[in-house]
């Protein structure tokens, strides 16, 4: 069974007064947002959960979290790194840094750690161009990134 | 060079309100307030400005097209930015984030506006706590909330964050995430000025276009107009990216060369390489041969040669690349982000990739090429929304300026399939 | 008028449709085709598929005929070679990853793909790599298969989930290439109306499962019919085969279904083939007098008829009754009414258990009124069980058009989400409820309605709303009435009527196929055809001949009670089943035992037949024509499909007529239409009615005027024990009964059976959710579990009649006052 925790409980009370009277769908972003942050993935259970307090169907629910690219279906590891490959950075050789990343942590991008702290993506332009190479991991963008760099940053993560 | 966005970009601290109320900040409210909403439309109509989302369409007529008497409106903040090649709304976001409020009370104020929405894209998480932040000290002072500054004009600003989906940034498709929905973008007519968020009037705007409003309703209308090129007013921030020696964000006045922001201002190309081309506008946008580096960077210059302004996203190759390279990059950009909605679209980018890569992979065939050329004729304009026109725009593009890339590539791997 | 005409120029011919047409449909009005996919008229606009792309001049790009508005002095032009490749490259695009198994596709023959390619598309494909895989064909539900292979994205199953049935249960999921049609969690597609969805697929993606594999749709013989289910009588079309029934389709009439039809129309259908059909006349040889078996179907008509004819002689006509059903159609109804008035003699003639009375001191509105209604208020009535399309349309107008619903009903329904007003009353105070609403309307001021569960400031708002409406439609389902409250509710009819500002009209709700029809023919022991009361002698005698009886009879629940009596000698029972669904149960049972002879003219071996010492057996609906009258009063024409040896129910019942017939020159009917314009002439009401004038939508028959009501509040019984609460037997749309046999289609949606309690009484008896209990009523109990939903008032226990095993009816003892009923844990 899924439960938000109680830091969530109050930012959803906060997330819904920004919306008008009867237009709480509005919500659906952002609470699931609040699930793929608290569970790292969003599953069936938090779906329904969801629907029920903003009166969806669960099946509405799930059209719209498959739609978005943040939402995943299973777990991320604690880490989650998303690497830029559009065409900025790769002009400036993001292509061999990421299969470096890959390579440093040992699994294949789009696989996580098998100590789940790592997850690695590739991602489309995170608009950061005129400082790629770059890679977000979790909130934090890292830009202008060498072998050497990406090795120090993964190296200083715990 | 005049600059009314970045003057004090760097200037520390200046995200916090103290600094930017140092800097000047929140004047232009009183002077708004002195005035009837109806003149601020004027007056935004007169500077000249356009919309920096992409689209540069005049950003006062907008404003005046909403449904008369309809209320409540909305005011969207357009801060998905998500246009490869494009990052500088983060930094105007990152950096100045009062900047965008001040210019979201004053839109507000003029189109009678209660209520605003900002949205920004998923990724942008971090920035969003600063907004929200910066939104409860405009709170706090009373910029912001009801009867602001005495004027008896009331304004909540809210952020909203998206969760990755490109197609999130054109307006329509914003709307139906912003009321939680899957990002389709919707047919138009209604627009949005007419039935937009809730289906009440809405104004969407980029987040510099806002940013500017500001710096109009300070010096006027006209010290803006004096800015730029006879059509294309004021300054624009060009995103420089690519293989130059100083990427960054720059504010040039409208009409400065490319080649005045690329060598000047970025430092020229990486290793003094030779420039082959570059994409002016966004990745959505064609992308133009070196030897038309001397255009000035405005709507109407860019457009007469073929191209466009777009985002201001200024994307530089150099002669190290076979554009069949990021073609099919973008090609697997824009088939990663069509919403599949329409078919041409769903279909066409995928389509498309598939033959960019199988030229790339070595088992392309000139035939290959003119179907490509095709395809891209069946998908422009036929398709639902620009998304489909702007995935055709680099590829068809790439072919009509480097066809010998492709011819390059398509020979080679033929006369030596192993590699 | 001319105001709202746009003229416009497709392909160079002047078009005038109008204003918000769109061009497709303007097209369309004058025989110009413009290819589409996505688009369908009851769903509006969505412009994703893009085959509709016509140049529009002054228009720099190519337009979606499907999402533009006509324009006054508009060129359109739908076939320019510019259209011809936009065309030929968007069915490439829908192609690109479609399998092209046309040849093995249940869809073939009947595909707007197949047929658009044909028409407009490229001559062969210029893909050249692997086309997508995707999962092969598989159950999206019990009884419908998707093929994700097919689908070509279009939305249209997605957005009737979404607009339609406004349940959100058929979505897309994913992104771009990744779309596909699915539901939470791959949970099965079951609603009420899921199978709208194979209709309107223009591929092969949804296709109905009973029907896969089994017939090529060109070697269908396809009979244009009516769903004989509710009272709705929607427009269908059975598919037959060799004589076998293969599937249902809808057959859209706006004015009847709105194009859709329930789930129940279209998988309802295996009763057709039943196991338990009655297939030959039979007889129980030991009975006495006769002592034949199996005789043929008109012998035993024959035989029947001069049995009943023969107790007349003996015990005189009142010995004898007739219980029809809501279920036959008009011309077997007519004609059985006549045999008992004019062959037998006798007013015994029902069709029902609750009170009503043929007429509205209103109009009686058609369903499609709902439209243009501004209130529409619902009074005891479950649509989404009973009338399912009806449904849909009130979803349709409240969500749509902006109509105000308002609720009135002892228990919450489904309607409730979408009133803006919804007032719940005790059960059993409707009579109450009704008469406070007469009097605040009239003016009288605001009776006391402490007793009735309503606050007097919820009845003020339902006033406040129906003094501002213009146009209000009323739905009301006498059969969940208790007493004589009908009349009460009629009283109020007349008393909306008097408000000049209010046009209003009345939708009788009861939800059995014909029950209008059973009305308008008499099928009441004190009414004859067209809702000619019994006492107007000189009426009757004008139509009917000096003999007709003008004497009130029975009515059914007294002549089982007269049967148990023994004054009661000879029964007929047309198609109904009052051991079951009669108040009573056990008792019923044991007054048909005692009678002489009962007579049961049925489809089924019900309970009721297993009695029987003469069974007749019947055709009904998939075989038989004839007509039948929907609840809005419009009449159509229901064909048969099925053939069979057995002469149809029509001409059974006039061969015992004409067996009884004193002059010996009966009447003999050639097709039912025969019976129809019999009707026509007799009934008033019906003389507009022929095969002629119902052919394509239908015709509504004018409904005969109210006789002036009275009904009185009866007054509040009090429990016979503290703990007792009042029963509210509740209806469900896929009951388990003779018709949803153990076999059907449907058994996914048999539920079990739920009693429905208020929080505060499961409190007070101490029980909560899933509680296996006994609900006890006399010596007859039904065991169900507790579900604690609030459903109805407290006080009060909802409980849905889900099978005929279930046995509710038994618990009532009659349907004129509450029954009380006992919770016990077991
Ligand atoms: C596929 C697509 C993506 C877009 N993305 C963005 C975006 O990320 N940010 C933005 O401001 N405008 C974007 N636009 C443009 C918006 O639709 C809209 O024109 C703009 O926000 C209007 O603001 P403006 O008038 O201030 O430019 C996009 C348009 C399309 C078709
Ligand atoms: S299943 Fe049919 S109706 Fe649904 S989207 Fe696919 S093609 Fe359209
Ligand atoms: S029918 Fe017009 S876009 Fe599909």
């Amino acid at each position: 069974m899924f439960a938000f925790s109680k830091e969530a409980e109050k930012k959803i009370e906060k997330i819904l007064k920004k919306y008008p009277e009867g237009r709480k769908r509005s919500a659906l972003l952002p609470l699931l947002t609040l699930v793929q942050r608290q569970e790292r993935h969003v599953n069936p259970d938090a779906m329904r959960e969801i629907g029920r307090r903003l009166d969806l169907s669960p099946a509405y629910v799930q059209s719209v979290c498959s739609f978005y690219t943040m939402y995943s279906n299973k777990p991320v590891g604690k880490y989650l790194i998303l690497f830029c490959i559009n065409i900025s950075c790769q002009l400036n050789g993001c292509d061999e840094l990421l299969a470096h990343t890959a390579k440093k942590l040992n699994i294949e991008i789009g696989g996580t750690t098998e100590d789940m702290k790592f997850t690695l993506h590739r991602e489309e332009c995170l608009a950061a161009c005129s400082g790629g190479p770059m890679m977000r991991i979790n909130d934090t963008f890292y830009e202008n990134l060498t072998a050497e760099k990406i090795d120090q940053i993964l190296g200083s993560l715990d | 060079m005049t600059q009314i966005l970045f003057h004090n970009i760097n200037k520390k601290n200046l995200h916090t309100l103290e600094v930017y109320e140092q800097e000047g900040g929140y004047q232009g409210l009183k002077k708004a307030f002195a005035r009837e909403p109806d003149e601020i439309v004027e007056m935004v109509k007169a500077s000249g400005l356009r919309g920096r989302g992409g689209a540069g369409f005049p950003t006062g007529l907008k404003w005046s097209f909403l449904a008369k008497d309809v209320f409540p409106r909305y005011l969207c903040c357009n801060a998905d930015e998500s246009e490869p090649g494009t990052c500088k709304d983060r930094e105007l976001l990152l950096k100045n984030p009062h900047l965008l409020i001040e210019g979201m009370i004053l839109c507000s104020y003029a189109c009678k506006i209660e209520t605003g929405y900002i949205y920004l894209r998923g990724e942008f998480y971090d920035l969003c706590e600063i907004m929200e932040g910066a939104i409860e000290e405009a709170y706090a002072k009373g910029y912001l909330g009801k009867n602001i500054l005495g004027s008896g004009f009331n304004l909540d600003i809210h952020t909203h964050l998206g969760a990755g989906a490109y197609i999130c940034g054109e307006e329509s498709a914003l709307l139906n995430s912003l009321e939680g929905g899957r990002g389709e973008p919707r047919m138009k007519p209604p627009f949005p000025a007419v039935q937009g968020l809730y289906e009440k009037p809405t104004v969407i705007n980029n987040v510099e276009t806002l940013c500017v409003v500001p710096y109009i309703v300070n010096n006027g209308a006209e010290k803006h107009a004096a800015i730029g090129t006879e059509k294309s007013k004021g300054t624009k921030l060009v995103s420089v990216s690519g293989h130059v020696k100083k990427p960054g964000n720059y504010e040039v006045v409208m009409g400065t060369t490319v080649r005045e922001i690329i060598y000047d201002l970025a430092g020229g190309i990486r290793d003094d390489n030779e420039l082959k081309a570059y994409i002016p506008g966004g990745s959505s946008v064609p992308m133009v041969p070196a030897d038309q580096v001397d255009t000035p960077y405005d709507y109407e210059s860019l457009q007469a040669i073929g191209t466009m302004l777009g985002s201001g996203a200024l994307i530089v190759i150099d002669h190290t690349v076979n554009v069949v390279e990021t073609s099919l990059r973008l090609a697997s950009f824009y088939m990663h982000e069509s919403c599949g909605k329409c078919t041409p679209c769903r279909e066409g980018t995928r389509w498309m990739w598939q033959l960019l890569n199988q030229i790339q992979t070595g088992q392309g065939e000139a035939a290959h090429v003119d179907k490509l050329v095709d395809i891209c004729d069946n998908m422009s304009f036929k398709c639902f929304c620009p998304l489909g026109d702007a995935a055709v725009a680099p590829v068809i593009s790439s072919i009509q300026k480097f066809r010998a890339d492709y011819d390059e590539l398509i020979e080679k791997l033929t006369a030596n399939p192993a590699v | 008028m001319a105001d709202d005409q746009v003229t416009l120029t497709i392909d160079d011919q002047t078009v005038s449709v109008p204003k918000g047409t769109k061009v497709v449909d303007a097209a369309k009005s004058v025989g110009i085709e413009i290819p589409v996919f996505c688009y369908h008229e009851k769903l509006g606009p969505l412009g994703c598929c893009r085959m509709c792309l016509v140049e529009v001049e002054k228009m720099p790009k190519l337009m979606t005929a499907c999402t533009m508005d006509v324009g006054p002095d508009m060129v359109v032009k739908t076939t320019t070679p510019k259209v011809e490749k936009a065309q030929k490259g968007v069915l490439e695009f829908t192609l690109l990853n479609h399998p092209l198994d046309c040849p093995v596709c249940d869809k073939g023959g009947e595909c707007p793909l197949q047929n658009n390619t044909f028409k407009y598309g490229p001559g062969d494909t210029r893909m050249d790599f692997h086309r997508a895989e995707n999962l092969k064909a598989g159950p999206l539900s019990p009884v419908i298969t998707l093929d994700r292979e097919r689908c070509i994205a279009c939305q249209r199953c997605t957005r009737y989930s979404e607009v339609i049935e406004q349940d959100n249960a058929l979505v897309m999921h994913n992104r771009g290439f990744n779309n596909e049609v699915g539901t939470f969690n791959n949970e099965p597609y079951d609603t009420r109306f899921s199978g709208n969805v194979i209709d309107i697929c223009p591929v092969g993606a949804l296709t109905n499962s009973q029907f896969r594999f089994k017939a090529r749709t060109w070697d269908l013989t396809n009979s244009d019919t009516l769903c004989a289910h509710c009272g709705c009588n929607c427009n269908m079309t059975l598919g037959v085969r060799t004589n076998k029934f293969m599937r249902i389709e809808a057959r859209p009439n706006d004015l009847v279904d709105d194009g859709w039809i329930c789930d129940k129309a279209r998988w309802g259908y295996d009763f057709l083939e039943s196991k338990n059909r009655l297939v030959e006349a039979r007889t129980v040889p030991d009975n006495g007098t006769m002592v034949f078996s199996s005789p043929t179907t008109q012998d035993a008509a024959v035989r029947t008829a001069e049995a009943i004819k023969k107790i007349v002689d003996e015990h005189g006509p009142e010995s004898v009754g007739f219980i029809g059903s809501p279920y036959g159609t008009n011309e077997e109804l007519y004609l059985y009414q006549k045999l008992f008035r004019l062959g037998f003699g006798t007013n015994n003639i029902d069709h029902k258990t609750y009170a009503d009375s043929p007429g509205l001191p209103i109009d009686h509105y058609d369903v499609s009124e709902i439209e243009t209604a501004d209130l529409v208020l619902v009074i005891a009535s479950d649509p989404t069980e009973e009338l399912p399309i009806l449904d849909l349309r009130i979803k349709k107008v409240v969500t749509r058009h902006g109509v105000k619903l308002a609720v009135l009903n002892d228990q919450a329904t489904l309607m409730d989400k979408y009133a803006h007003l919804s007032l719940r009353y005790n059960i059993g105070s409707d009579a109450g409820v009704f008469a406070a609403l007469t009097a605040a309307i009239s003016g009288e001021g605001m009776a006391d309605i402490k007793t009735t569960g309503i606050k007097a400031d919820q009845l003020k708002s339902l006033v406040e709303m129906l003094r501002a409406s213009k146009k209000v439609t009323l739905i009301y389902n006498s059969s969940a009435l208790t007493g004589q409250s009908v009349a009460v509710l009629k009283q109020l009819m007349a008393m909306i009527k008097n408000i000049p500002s209010i046009e209003c009209g009345a939708i009788p709700a009861v939800p059995h196929t014909n029950a209008v029809g059973a009305m308008d023919m008499g099928i009441l022991p004190d009414y004859y055809p067209g809702g000619v009361p019994v006492a107007d002698g000189e009426a009757i005698q004008q139509t009917w001949g000096e003999t007709a009886p003008t004497q009130p009879g029975l009515s059914a629940m007294e002549m089982i009670r007269k049967a148990e009596s023994g004054e009661l000698k000879a029964l007929l029972v047309y198609r109904a089943n009052p051991v079951v669904d009669f108040p009573g149960g056990k008792q019923v049972e044991e007054a048909l035992k005692k009678l002489d002879l009962l007579v049961v003219h049925d489809m089924f071996e019900t309970e009721t037949a297993k009695l029987a010492h003469i069974l007749l057996p019947s055709n009904g609906p998939g075989v038989d024509d004839g007509t039948t009258t929907n609840i809005g009063g419009r009449v159509q024409f229901r064909k048969g499909g099925l053939k069979t040896a057995h002469p149809p129910d029509w001409k059974i019942i006039s061969l015992m007529a004409n067996t009884v017939s004193e002059e010996g020159d009966g009447i003999n009917y050639i097709t039912s239409f025969s019976v129809t314009d019999e009707i026509a002439k007799n009934v008033p009401g019906y003389a507009e009615i022929s095969k002629k004038s119902i052919k394509k939508e239908g015709m509504t028959r004018v409904s005969s005027a109210s006789i002036n009501a009275t009904g009185a509040v009866s007054k509040e019984s009090s429990p016979p024990k503290p703990e007792a609460l009042k029963l509210r037997i509740a209806n469900y749309l896929f009951a388990h009964n003779t018709i949803l046999d153990a076999t059907s289609t449907l058994a996914h949606h048999f539920k079990p059976s739920i009693v429905h309690m208020h929080a505060s009484d499961a409190k007070k008896l101490k029980l909560k959710n899933e509680d296996d209990v006994v609900v006890v009523s006399g010596d007859t109990q039904v065991s169900a579990q507790v579900e604690i939903s609030n459903r109805c008032n407290p006080g009060g226990v909802v409980l849905p009649n889900i099978s005929d095993e279930q046995g509710v009816w038994g618990l009532a003892n009659s349907r004129d006052s509450v029954t009380w009923v006992e919770i016990r844990k077991v």
